[in-house]
C-alpha cells in the first residue's frame, strides 16, 4: 500500500472487529497523505473518543487522542497556534454530530483550514451500539428497539450550508474514490469534510440484518448513486426513494478561509 | 512478484472476495491456529500486480490491498510468479 511507511505496525493487528470499515478508511487516508507528499515533521491527526477515533493511534506521525466530541477543538487550536501544520480530524458519527455538534458547525462556519474524515457507521460502536443522529429512520439499535422515529442527519448537507469549502461522501466500498476525495481534501484551502459510510458488522450489522459483512457492502452498493445522477433524475422530476445514498463532491468553493499557512 | 495474506493480520471478513476482478480470492474453509477462515488464493499469479508491478514500477489495481481493512494483503518478491514474460514495447 503506498500510505505503508505512515503506519504503526507495531501496533498491527488493531482493535476493529472482521469487518469494520475503519480500516479501510486508515488505507485510503494514509494513500492520499502520501500522495500528496506531507512530511511526518508537520502532520498532525487529531481524533476524539471512539472506536473510529483509534485511528490517529495507528498513524505513525503525531497524534491526539482527545475526549469525546472535542477532536474538532483540539484541532482548531493546534492549527490556529501553528498554521504550518498540516491538520486532519478523523472522527465518528457520535463523536461528531451529537456531542461534538456545535464544534463541528463552527469550524465550517470558520472554515478553518482542517480535513476532518468522518467514519459514519451510524451507531455508536464503542459503546455497544446506541442510536447515533445519523442512526437511518426505522434502523434498530439498543436505544432504537423498535426502530429509530427520528429523522437522521445529513452531515454533508451540514457541512455544506454552514460553510465548509470542500465536501464530499463516498462509503468504505468505493476506495478509489474515497482516496481522490480525500487528496482533493487535503489540498482545499479551509475545511474540507469527507464523510464516509462504513459497515459496524458488530453492532449496527448484526442488529440490522446484514448477516454477513459482505452484506452490508451491498446494501451501500444497490443504494447509493452519484450525486450528478440524482440532480438530472431530481431535474426530471423524478423522486429518489427515502434511503438513497448521495455519493460523490457535494460541493467545492474557496470562501474565506481560517489558518491557513501563510 | 507473489500475493500472500497475512494470517496474523486477517481477521476473515471476506471483503478481499469481493473487489479482486479476477476473483482470485476465495472464501475460506479451514480455521488457522486463531480460528480464522482466512481466504484461500485461487492461481494468485493471474493478478495484475503480480504479472506486471516491477515492469511498471508502481502498484496496479490494488484493490484487494486498499479494501483489506486489516491490511492484510501484500506483495513479496518473487520471480516464480512472473512466467509469462512481458515485453513493453517503447
Ligand atoms: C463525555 C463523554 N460522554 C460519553 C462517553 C461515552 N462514549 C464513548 S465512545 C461513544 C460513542 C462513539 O460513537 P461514534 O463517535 O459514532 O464512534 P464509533 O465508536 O461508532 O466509531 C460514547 C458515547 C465518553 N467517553 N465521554
Ligand atoms: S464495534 Fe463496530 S465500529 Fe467498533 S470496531 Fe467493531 S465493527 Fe468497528
Ligand atoms: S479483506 Fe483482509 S482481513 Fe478481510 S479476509 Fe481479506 S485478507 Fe483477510
Ligand atoms: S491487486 Fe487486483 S488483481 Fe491483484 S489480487 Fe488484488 S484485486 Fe485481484
Amino acid at each position: 500500500m503506498s500510505g505503508d511507511d505512515w503506519l504503526r505496525k507495531d501496533r498491527l493487528p488493531h482493535i476493529w472487529c472482521a469487518g469494520c470499515g475503519n480500516g479501510t478508511v486508515v488505507n485510503c487516508t494514509l494513500a492520499a497523505v502520501d500522495e500528496i507528499g506531507w512530511q511526518r515533521a508537520n502532520t498532525v491527526f487529531v481524533s476524539g473518543i471512539g472506536c473510529s477515533s483509534r485511528a490517529p493511534g495507528y498513524v505513525l506521525t503525531d497524534s491526539l487522542h482527545t475526549t469525546h466530541g472535542r477532536a474538532i477543538a483540539f484541532a482548531t487550536g493546534v492549527k490556529l497556534a501553528d498554521p504550518s501544520l498540516n491538520v486532519v480530524v478523523i472522527t465518528g458519527d457520535g463523536d461528531l454530530a451529537a456531542i461534538g455538534g456545535n464544534h463541528f458547525i463552527h469550524a465550517c462556519r470558520r472554515n478553518i483550514d482542517l480535513t476532518v474524515i468522518c467514519m459514519n457507521n451510524q451507531i455508536y460502536g464503542m459503546t455497544g451500539g446506541q442510536g447515533s443522529p445519523t442512526t437511518p429512520m426505522g434502523k434498530l439499535s439498543t436505544t432504537t428497539p423498535f426502530g429509530s422515529v427520528e429523522p437522521a442527519f445529513d452531515l454533508t448537507e451540514l457541512a455544506k450550508a454552514a460553510g465548509a469549502n470542500y465536501v464530499a461522501r463516498w462509503t468504505g466500498f468505493h476506495v478509489k474514490e474515497l482516496t481522490k476525495a480525500i487528496f482533493s481534501g487535503l489540498s482545499t484551502k479551509g475545511l474540507a469534510f469527507i464523510e464516509v459510510l462504513v459497515q459496524c458488522p458488530t453492532n449496527y450489522g448484526r442488529r440490522n440484518k446484514y448477516r454477513s459483512v459482505t452484506d452490508q457492502i451491498d446494501y451501500m452498493k444497490t443504494h447509493s448513486v452519484l450525486k450528478q445522477k440524482a440532480d438530472r433524475l431530481r431535474e426530471e422530476g423524478n423522486e429518489l426513494p427515502e434511503d438513497t445514498i448521495i455519493l460523490g463532491e457535494i460541493v467545492k468553493r474557496s470562501l474565506p478561509a481560517m489558518g491557513v499557512r501563510k | 512478484m507473489r500475493l500472500v495474506i497475512d494470517e496474523v493480520r486477517c481477521k476473515g471478513c471476506n471483503l478481499c472476495t469481493l473487489v479482486c476482478p479476477y476473483r482470485i480470492f476465495k472464501p475460506g474453509t479451514i480455521a488457522n491456529r486463531k480460528g480464522i477462515l482466512v481466504p484461500v488464493t485461487d492461481r494468485p499469479e493471474r493478478c495484475t500486480n503480480c504479472r506486471l508491478q516491477k515492469i511498471y514500477g508502481r502498484t496496479l489495481c490494488g484493490m484487494c490491498q486498499m479494501i483489506c481493512p486489516d491490511q492484510a494483503i501484500n506483495w513479496v518478491n518473487e520471480e516464480v510468479y512472473e512466467p509469462h514474460r512481458v515485453v513493453v514495447e517503447d
